[in-house]
């Protein structure tokens, strides 16, 4: 395959003095030409959040300019965003949608990896980063929800927090670091922010550098035929097909982020960020509501013991992230995968259900 | 001894009569100087002569107050007697009584410190069993009127006299009749709890009802010939709404009106006063009124209002909607010498609680009306039309902060002057309307401007997708040629 970086050898321009100079060609030949299976079916959603991720820097970024991190002037800094700074609307209302999306791709990301069984040796490691990504990402969004200091920013904070509170043992000390006093106040309002914007963005692009170097390392997985593993004999399969990454692959990831793009555009256009009143510690609303990936266990919460309802998504995350270790099971096909493709469709409808009845009033 | 009464507490008597009675107007000649097209003399009927009240008879001297433990000492026999007396002991453990330690022989007499019925409840020794319903509020008044006992307490002192003045305390007085009420029918006799305990029949969300209880009853209301729908009406009003349903403590209840102890309706010259005790800047610009100038016989608030069925006022009060109504001269007018009478229950029909009931079209003082109605309601119109424009807006995802600060501050000035429409004078109701006018329009004008660009939005939302889409086929074509060249 010619490539770009092998033109590279005789290089003229700009891109040659810099070529000249740091001797980058070798190093992003390895990280770009690599072949992937042409049976690789990614759906691109991995590249999706990733790219959800770059906008939620570049974003995140612009509204921290603007944005003033305590009581008396967050509610009214964002308010100035969004009414006065040019195009500050489109900031925000790209931020909040590119969250959510963030949130749903990375859902799909791990849903995609299951049902391929991609979690399988020997991408364990690759998957439990993962898992952290998908925490550090929950985390995201629940410390970006109080920033607006907006009456259902403000609630449901008191509210979440409480419910990190019935964690059993730990609860009253985790409730405490995370308001950093009884009530949410000033004081939980700047450590969240701290969190959101210092925090989880360095933790976020350490673990990502991480599962992406993982991923460079391994390949993509094919969704057919289990890895060989060593010292037991490869079974019998025809010859893999391959397919270059770049720039195949990365054309139609391109194409996919562009698509994205547009989603966000028309979502940001037509239903922007809104705001509630301004947070008001002494006026609580009828109803409190968390955001849709909160849903299925707040309605947990209604139907369980507190115990329960706080252990139960708890122990569910960690059997998640630990799925590899015990599920060691060769077969790669979902057909093949009986039960585990139950046990997944099981808690799809568990989650679907209880977050169709958590949304109603 | 039967029953163990406690001490009752405060003489608080009777809540709230809602008895309505005919006003006497005391009428006072005056001019309109607004200038209706023909002036009337107003009423020279002398009003009815009130009968002067009797006095409070002298207090009974109160049963000594032992002021220690021992008074309650009944209870440790009384309580298993029966399940009854159980039920008495309960519910005067529960009181306030019980928490001041006052007892069972504080009101009933007798001696609590023997165990012996011969001695405990001998009338040698004081005992005096239940008391009767006219000498129960001699006793009540016995502790609770004098300032020396409720010193400690901070409690009013005057319940005993009030409740001789009001029509309650008068009838006991005068006819002997024991079937009105009395301190306990709103109190209760042991369980006596103060009217800040949202328990109490008396705290003022429970009032309504305990009024109701033998002013919505037919069979106790026929002897006195006097309605019972006051609480069905109240109810519905705009009071009773806010009261009863919203829990709003600063709503009337019946004894805001009618007075809890002194229990008796406002009479007609009062009326204003007891409306303006809360609506005091309305009953200022009323005072500046031609209504008001025209004192005993004029308007007065329940002319438009009403009484037990007040309702949210709108502009709907100025003039019958379809066209002219139905003028009758003895709406307004003495049958007998034509003079000016405005007579309560001569409004008692929302329908004819306009101002063109009495303002003949014909009037010069109509066309005051009209213009007074078509300012305020054009202010209204424009604040409903700000308020549709600003919700264009919220629907559509904008925030409109700044448009609602200004339709608040337009609701201000339309509040403002709806108020002043019982000054009766174009000049200062149009001056707030137009403030109105002004407000509503900015906020109309914030509004526009959110949905201008929303609409910018949207069209450069278009431009946007169609250069995303414009890149996408650029890349897809570049893929196809890819994949040409293998």
């Amino acid at each position: 395959m010619t490539t770009d970086v092998g033109r590279s050898e005789a290089p003229g321009g700009a891109v040659g003095w810099v070529e000249t100079r740091l001797h980058l060609g070798p190093f992003l030949n390895a990280l770009l030409h690599v072949p992937i299976p042409r049976n690789a079916k990614t759906f691109y959603l991995g590249g999706i959040t990733l790219f959800l991720f770059g906008i939620q820097v570049v974003t995140g970024t612009l509204l921290a300019l603007y944005y003033s991190p305590t009581p008396d002037a967050a509610y009214e800094s964002v308010l100035s965003i969004t009414s006065d700074v040019s195009f500050g609307w489109l900031i925000r209302s790209v931020h909040h949608w590119a969250a959510n999306l963030m949130i749903l791709f990375l859902a799909l990301h791990v849903l995609r990896i299951f049902v391929q069984a991609a979690y399988k040796y020997p991408r364990e490691l690759t998957w439990l980063v993962g898992g952290g990504l998908l925490l550090i990402t929950i985390g995201f969004g629940f410390t970006g929800y109080l920033l607006p200091w907006d009456q259902r920013a403000y609630w449901a904070t008191v509210v979440g927090t409480e419910i990190a509170g019935g964690v059993p043992v730990i609860g009253p000390a985790l409730l405490l670091l995370l308001r950093g006093g009884a009530e949410v106040s000033e004081a939980t309002l700047g450590r969240f922010f701290g969190i959101h914007v210092l925090v989880l963005p360095l933790l976020l692009a350490g673990l990502l550098g991480l599962h992406l170097l993982f991923v460079h390392q391994q390949g993509l997985a094919n969704p057919k035929y289990p890895e060989p593993r060593p010292g037991r004999p490869a079974p019998a399969r025809p010859p893999e097909r391959l397919k270059p990454f770049f720039p195949d692959y990365i054309l139609d990831e391109v194409i996919a982020w562009y698509a994205v793009l547009a989603a966000l555009v028309i979502l940001a256009s037509l239903f922007p960020a809104g705001l509630e009143p301004k947070a008001d510690p002494l006026v609580t609303p009828e109803h409190i509501k968390p955001e849709w990936y909160f849903l299925a266990v707040y309605q947990l919460l209604k139907v369980v013991p507190e115990t329960v309802g706080v252990v139960a998504p708890v122990a569910l995350v960690l059997v998640i992230v630990v799925l590899p270790l015990f599920d060691r099971g060769e077969e790669v096909l979902p057909r093949r995968r009986p039960i585990a493709i139950a046990c997944a469709v099981l808690l799809l409808v568990a989650l679907a259900v209880l977050t169709f009845y958590g949304a109603q009033v | 001894m039967r029953t163990l009464r406690p001490f009752l507490l405060p003489a608080l008597v009777a809540i709230g009569s809602l008895l309505v009675v005919s006003m006497a107007a005391a009428g006072t000649p005056a001019d309109d100087s607004a200038g209706p097209s023909r002036v009337f003399e107003v009423s020279q009927a002398t009003p009815t002569p009130e009968v002067p009240l009797e006095t409070a008879p002298p207090l009974p001297t109160p049963i000594a107050h032992r002021g220690d433990a021992t008074s309650t000492g009944c209870v440790d026999c009384h309580a298993k007697v029966d399940a009854r007396q159980a039920g008495i002991a309960d519910e005067w453990q529960a009181s306030i009584h019980a928490r001041e330690g006052v007892g069972c022989a504080d009101c009933h007499g007798g001696d609590p410190t023997s165990d012996e019925i011969t001695v405990g409840m001998a009338q040698a020794g004081g005992f005096q069993g239940v008391p009767d319903r006219e000498d129960t509020v001699g006793l009540c008044g016995g502790c609770h009127a004098s300032a020396e006992r409720m010193r400690p307490y901070q409690v009013a002192t005057d319940q005993y006299s009030k409740y001789f003045s009001s029509v309650h305390g008068q009838r006991l007085l005068v006819a002997k009749d024991d079937r009105v009420a009395i301190c306990t029918d709103c109190h209760g006799s042991h369980g006596v709890k103060p009217a800040s305990d949202p328990t109490a029949a008396v705290y003022p969300l429970n009032v309504p009802g305990l009024c109701a209880s033998c002013h919505a009853d037919a069979s106790k209301m026929q002897p006195y010939g006097i309605p019972t729908d006051q609480f069905d009406l109240y109810e519905l009003s705009i009071h009773g709404v806010q009261l009863l349903e919203e829990q709003d403590l600063r709503a009337p209840t019946c004894a805001s009106c009618h007075g809890s102890h002194a229990a008796k309706p406002p009479r007609s010259d009062e009326v204003v006063d007891v409306c303006g005790s809360c609506h005091t800047a309305t009953q200022a610009l009323y005072e500046e009124s031609a209504h008001s100038r025209l004192e005993g016989v004029g308007p007065k608030c329940w002319t438009c209002h009403g009484t037990h069925d007040v309702s949210e006022p709108n502009e709907s009060l100025f003039l019958h909607e379809g066209g002219v109504p139905d003028y009758l001269c003895a709406t307004c007018h003495s049958p007998t010498d034509q003079s000016l009478r405005l007579e309560m229950d001569r409004f008692e029909d929302p329908a004819d609680r306009r101002c063109d009931t009495c303002h003949h079209t014909r009037s010069l003082i109509y066309s005051q009306v009209e213009a007074i109605a078509g300012a305020v309601g054009g202010a209204r119109d424009a604040y409903d039309t700000a308020l549709l424009r600003i919700d264009d807006a919220a629907a559509l995802g904008m925030i409109v902060a700044d448009a609602d600060v200004a339709a608040q501050e337009a609701m201000t000035e339309l509040i403002k002057a709806r108020a002043a429409v019982h000054t009766t004078k174009l000049t200062t109701i149009s001056a707030l309307t137009d403030a109105t006018v002004v407000k509503a329009g900015e906020a109309e004008a914030l509004a526009n401007a959110k949905l201008a660009d929303s609409d910018f939005r949207r069209q450069a939302m278009v431009v946007v997708i169609a250069l995303i889409a414009l890149n996408v086929l650029v890349l897809i074509s570049l893929r196809r040629r890819l994949h040409a060249q293998g």
